[in-house]
């Protein structure tokens, strides 16, 4: 009788994937500790799990991100039982929303720091939310009242956001 | 030794937390851009829904179902149900402002909004598709809490 002998993955791999997993255990729980949090505006939350997927962009690159950003918006939506709600599908087009422009700007604005890409990230989650919104659930262009105030918030707090990713990025730099 | 080292690494994160704060050029460049834009689309809003009488709208997914005065001080309130998408939604107006005060989503922040009564003000309740926004001469303040 034969036995098969199962490959081995190269340790720096399997260091990157538990990193990976690391982020995304971290990113689900803000998410879940987000909608605990008492509603400051429509669909404004600090952007803590956003953070996440800034810190996966610089450490790991724009797939690792995307892919992170995508996981934690299903993973924590299971949890705070709000999977294929209304509620996932305007924080999943924010999420992507987000990571997109985020890598975008990452990639292509010279001179940009962390502080710059989290705050085009979160004026983008804000547009993408009130876009899908409008778009899928409450056909209004009223809806775009409340939009300014929301997006002065966006710009506190992805600025903010931005500083703790850059210190954080720059502890964990070997 | 120990504590000066401490003290001296405290310090040092301390300055790298304020040079992260400060950004770079082209991120002030970027928040002022964005800033601009915030304020001159505030102002059009403001310009839009702050003139006339201070009334409510309610919406249910594209149609203005009705529109309705504020009442004042003394004045009787409105009372009426709106049929969403999963089911009937109360709806008060009275002189603290309007507010939802029952709703059949499961989350019921739009009840646990409370009144709103000023200009630019919104209720929605994503779930049930129903918007309410209040329009009119009053002091334009934001407030607004969604589901």
């Amino acid at each position: 009788m034969k036995t098969s002998v199962l490959s081995r993955p190269p340790l720096h791999e399997l260091e990157s994937k538990a990193s990976w997993l690391a982020l995304l255990m971290l990113a689900i729980g803000l998410h879940i500790f987000e909608a605990a949090l008492p509603s400051l505006g429509p669909w404004f939350k600090p952007g803590l799990a956003n953070l996440i997927t800034l810190l996966a962009l610089v450490l790991m690159g724009p797939k690792h991100a995307l892919s992170l950003a995508m996981g934690r918006v299903i993973i924590g939506s299971f949890f705070i039982g709000t999977l294929f709600t209304p509620t996932f599908v305007i924080s999943l087009a924010g999420g992507m929303a987000a990571a997109l422009v985020m890598i975008a700007a990452w990639r292509w604005i010279p001179g940009i720091s962390l502080v710059g890409i989290s705050l085009l990230g979160a004026l983008a989650h804000m547009l993408a939310q009130f876009v899908t919104v409008e778009s899928l659930f409450i056909q209004q262009a009223a809806l775009y009242y409340a939009l300014p105030p929301l997006l002065l918030l966006s710009c506190i707090s992805g600025w903010i956001n931005g500083a703790l990713a850059g210190y954080i990025a720059a502890r964990l730099e070997p | 030794m120990c504590d000066m080292v401490t003290l001296a690494a405290n310090l040092s994160s301390r300055q790298n937390m304020r040079n992260a704060l400060k950004g770079t050029w082209t991120d002030r460049i970027l928040l002022l851009v964005a800033l601009l834009c915030i304020a001159l689309s505030w102002f059009v809003i403001q310009a839009n829904i702050a003139a006339g009488p201070a009334v409510a709208e309610v919406y249910y997914d594209k149609t203005l179902m009705a529109t309705y005065p504020l009442p004042q001080k003394g004045q009787a309130s409105i009372h009426f149900q709106l049929e969403g998408k999963l089911g009937l939604s109360e709806v008060v107006i009275d002189e603290q402002g309007a507010r939802i005060s029952s709703s059949p989503c499961s989350s019921q922040r739009c009840v646990l909004s409370g009144s709103h009564r000023h200009a630019g003000d919104m209720i929605a309740c994503v779930p049930n598709r129903i918007l309410i926004t209040l329009r009119g001469s009053s002091a334009s303040r934001f407030d607004a809490i969604v589901e």
